[in-house]
């Protein structure tokens, strides 16, 4: 078994910032709070899901509402200690073990801290892979895990419990209550048996994810350079397929805030021969990428741009005309390439007229 | 008539300008005494011109002197920090990421107490009038006098603030203060490290600004006193002497609005090509295009905006290999005097391909005379592409745009550039970041989290515009001069649509004809916007 460290905790923002695709917010935060805990409480372990004991109670904890707003009100550090304490008091149940929503974005390190003051190991993988927007979104739901019981906090340690089965109609809830209480709440919710996790978890995904961000800080450079390296690490996993997608530079962009998501569109001109401009349709992450009216990549495979020069993954918010970048395509995992996973993961699950087409056939 | 000064780490430049005319300039080293050094940019540019000293109507001054010493590390007070955040942050504590070193000299005093608000105003906690005042007891008695305060949200409600600073000052008379919310927008950590390096800074700030005032006093300058801020406006010296971290980013602010002055254009890309990297920036409205990326100042993380600038790798010194092909980014750097092939080194470099195909004439030209044409025309090709590209990448639509050339490796550009409308080279390029300090603008800005839901568009604008209006007033801005200079809206994900993080710019120009008080008395400060809240 491994474990991740205070000084992990770096390289694991890093990969998971690339594993975001676009969105996920800013990390730092959570950066600070997870290395503080693991600094003071020591390492986690971190736990291959084949290595799951039969009589597990896997809960799922992390962050829910608007990342920008965490940046003004930090949140309290010991709110997913709290979160805990109230999800055992109200189910009169022990968890044994704790695993992340999703590896992209801040939420792959915030069950890190809570882990570290419980000493309770983290399960290695996610609900996603990636990020995604909403909570129906994420495996457990898709393998009809119940999100409830599920609780939430506040800063004030005020907590709210929800007695609810049907993971669509909780994420409206949870995200109606996050406004109303800061902004930001922590959630314990989906809780699973073993047989559960061991079909809703994707395995591997917080040990690759720190793998990657250990890579981009050592090869960083040109991403012509890196990525064959890139290319290696991702064929090795899940992820299975890995490509290069386009190298160009952002020529327009555009933006408008629809229902509290960030929707607009990125055109990209090539600096390398004569090929036609790259669409990307953003909604808070890049979901289809179009070379001229041709599909290129399209969700829930990832697509992931870093800036050519360095390889640093960009975020759909910096973007800006004149930006050189390259973009990446990388396969999802066999997890959402089920008929039921389709349904709420696919292109038309975000309002776009199109299905999705594997990326190795593309 | 007035005089710009750029005192910088190692020159001190002055210029005197009649309107946008340059009548004199000067660039002198600086003195280890400030004073001394402005006194003799003063007394050479009055010299020079033959104006008399009773014909300026203002003096304004641009300094790195409060960067310089953040990033030393050196002349900075011992602060307190009160965060008014509990129960949020409590794991997050002040300077938690700040450098050993910085917070050594500045040293950790944090005091972490109830209050502050949510995004949509509602209080985190009441304020516990106890356990502040145990706070400011324990700050006295450590001795401490400076003290910065920050609240969550208070951009939107500085309130809390100021509540507690009232508390601070009716204990410690004497003390010295910085509320987060005067020097910052949203991003409670860069705006409390903004605040607490501030507040470090202001007894050197009391020395440098009042050694400017006395340099006017005893040359019987009797004019108002303006400091060059971050944006490129202006704000008053009493008022900088308040807010020193307000010129961190000066330096190249007034390198581009120098520019902007020289050319008289407000929409352009400059281009500052030096030894070693060109630096390029892009004007916008007569003000550089700031950057949005978190800026570290001495490796502390600030929300300061600083230009956006890129460093690409050409100068006149870069190296030049492979027939002409590949130009840096390896430069003989200050070297280029003694390496250069026309000044009878041995190194081939861009400012040799310059001279050998006739674009200028430092040098012994003929030096160069022997190199193979295909190389020096493969490498001018190359330094035109290396610089165009960089242009490209900077400027903001696929239009050509007007570009300003600066620096003393302008001369490599001989040709035209695809991305360029127009070049301009101007005169006195030399002395930009004074010319860039002599501007006759003053600005305020203010970034709030606003509702439109509760609040309509236009009703939020109308009532900041009110209260930057007051400000730049009393700060001595023409009334009729005022106008909207930036509106920057940006929606918050995962919220409802009408909640938007608002910042509003107003500048207005410095009305010169008032202000003519006593000899090198500063001028009026602004109004405390956060006051009028």
């Amino acid at each position: 078994m491994t474990t991740i460290s205070h000084e992990d905790v770096e390289d694991l923002c890093t990969g998971s910032v690339f594993l975001a695709t676009g969105g996920g917010g800013d990390p730092y935060i959570s950066q600070l709070l997870v290395t503080e805990a693991l600094k003071q409480y020591g390492p986690v372990d971190l736990l291959p899901l084949a290595e799951l004991p039969d009589d597990a109670l896997v809960v799922a904890i992390g962050e829910v509402g608007a990342p920008s707003i965490s940046l003004e009100q930090l949140p309290v550090g010991s709110e997913c200690l709290t979160v805990i304490d109230r999800f055992e008091a109200f189910t009169g149940r022990s968890i044994t073990h704790l695993v992340s929503f999703e590896v992209g974005g801040a939420n792959s390190v915030i069950p890190l801290m809570a882990a570290a003051a419980r000493g309770l190991p983290m399960l290695d993988g996610d609900g996603m892979a990636r990020a995604l927007p909403e909570a129906q979104m994420m495996t457990f739901a898709i393998e009809g895990v119940s999100p409830g019981p599920a609780v939430a906090v506040d800063y004030t340690g005020a907590c709210v419990y929800f007695d609810v089965t049907d993971t669509t109609l909780y994420e409206r809830q949870i995200r109606a209550l996050a406004m109303t209480m800061g902004g930001m709440v922590f959630t314990a919710e989906h809780p699973m048996s073993s047989e559960q996790a061991r079909r809703a978890v994707i395995p591997g995904t917080i040990s690759f994810a720190l793998a990657l961000g250990r890579l981009l800080r050592e090869q960083a450079g040109n991403a012509t350079l890196i990525e064959a390296h890139l290319s290696t690490l991702f064929a090795q996993s899940d992820y299975g397929v890995f490509k290069h997608l386009y190298t160009g530079k952002v020529v327009d962009i555009q933006r408008k805030t629809v229902g509290g998501f960030d929707v607009g569109e990125a055109v990209l001109e090539s600096t390398v021969g004569n090929r036609s401009t790259l669409r990307l349709t953003i909604k808070n992450e890049f979901l289809l990428a179009r070379i001229g009216e041709k599909i290129v990549a399209s969700v829930p495979d990832l697509i992931t741009m870093v800036d050519h020069e360095t390889s640093a993954p960009i975020n759909a918010e910096r973007l800006h005309y004149g930006q050189r970048v390259t973009v990446f395509g990388i396969g999802c995992p066999p997890h959402y390439r089920t008929e039921a996973a389709l349904r709420v993961v696919a292109p038309r699950a975000f309002g776009f007229d199109c299905d999705y087409v594997p990326l190795e056939e593309l | 008539m007035r005089i710009g000064i750029d005192v910088g780490g190692t020159h001190t430049d002055a210029v005197l300008l009649d309107q946008h005319t340059v009548l004199a300039s000067t660039k002198a080293l600086t003195s280890a005494n400030v004073k001394d050094g402005v006194l003799d940019a003063l007394d050479r540019v009055l010299q020079d011109s033959g104006i008399a000293h009773c014909a300026l109507s203002a003096v304004m001054i641009g300094t790195t002197q409060f960067t310089n010493a953040v990033i030393e590390r050196r002349e900075l007070t011992p602060t307190a920090i009160i965060r008014v955040a509990l129960p949020s942050g409590a794991m997050i504590p002040p300077m938690l990421d700040w450098p050993d070193d910085i917070a050594a000299a500045v040293g950790r005093h944090v005091y972490m107490v109830h209050g502050g608000q949510t995004y949509d105003g509602f209080p985190i906690a009441p304020l516990d009038e106890q356990e502040i005042d145990a706070a400011i007891e324990d700050i006295a008695a450590k001795g401490i006098d400076r003290i910065a305060i920050s609240a969550v949200f208070s951009p939107s409600d500085p309130a809390q603030e100021i509540a507690v600073g009232e508390r601070v000052l009716a204990r410690l008379p004497d003390a010295r203060l910085t509320l987060s919310h005067k020097i910052g927008g949203m991003g409670l950590l860069e705006r409390e490290n903004a605040a607490i390096l501030n507040t470090s800074l202001l007894t050197l700030a009391d020395n440098v600004i009042s050694a400017f005032g006395e340099a006017l006093r005893e040359r019987e300058i009797d004019c108002p006193l303006y400091i060059s801020q971050n944006d490129g406006t202006l704000m008053s010296a009493e008022f900088a002497a308040e807010f020193p971290a307000l010129t961190f980013s000066s330096g190249p602010t007034n390198s581009l609005r120098g520019a902007s002055v020289l050319t008289q254009l407000s929409d352009a890309v400059v281009v500052d090509i030096g030894g070693t990297t060109s630096d390029i920036g892009v004007l916008q409205g007569g003000f550089p295009r700031q950057s949005n990326v978190a800026i570290r100042v001495g490796g502390v993380r600030t929300n300061f905006r600083m230009p956006d600038i890129q460093a690409i790798g050409l100068g006149g010194g870069s190296l030049v290999s492979d027939a002409g092909e590949t130009l840096g980014p390896q430069s003989v750097g200050y070297r280029l005097l003694t390496e250069g092939l026309v000044f009878g080194g041995d190194t081939l470099t861009a400012t040799d391909i310059a001279v050998a195909a006739g674009a200028t004439g430092i040098g012994d030209a003929a030096r160069v005379a022997g190199l193979d044409s295909a190389v020096v025309e493969a490498a001018l090709a190359r330094i035109h592409a290396i610089i165009d590209a960089g242009i490209d990448q900077m400027k903001s639509s696929r239009e050509p745009v007007p570009v300003v050339l600066v620096g003393g490796g302008a001369v490599l550009v001989s040709r035209s550039l695809g991305t360029a409308s127009e070049l301009h080279r101007p005169k006195n390029a030399g002395v930009a970041n004074a010319i860039g300090a002599a501007n006759a603008q003053i600005g305020r800005e203010i970034e709030q989290i606003v509702s439109y839901r509760t609040t309509p568009r236009e009703q939020v604008l109308s009532q900041l515009q009110q209260q930057l209006t007051a400000a730049l007033l009393q700060a001595g801005a023409a009334p009729d001069t005022l106008r909207i200079a930036d509106i920057e809206e940006t929606a918050i994900s995962y919220m409802a649509e009408e909640s938007t993080r608002l910042r509003v710019k107003l500048v207005g120009d410095l009305d010169l004809s008032q202000g003519r008080s006593g000899a090198g008395k500063t001028a009026p400060g602004p109004a405390q916007v956060g006051d009028q809240a």
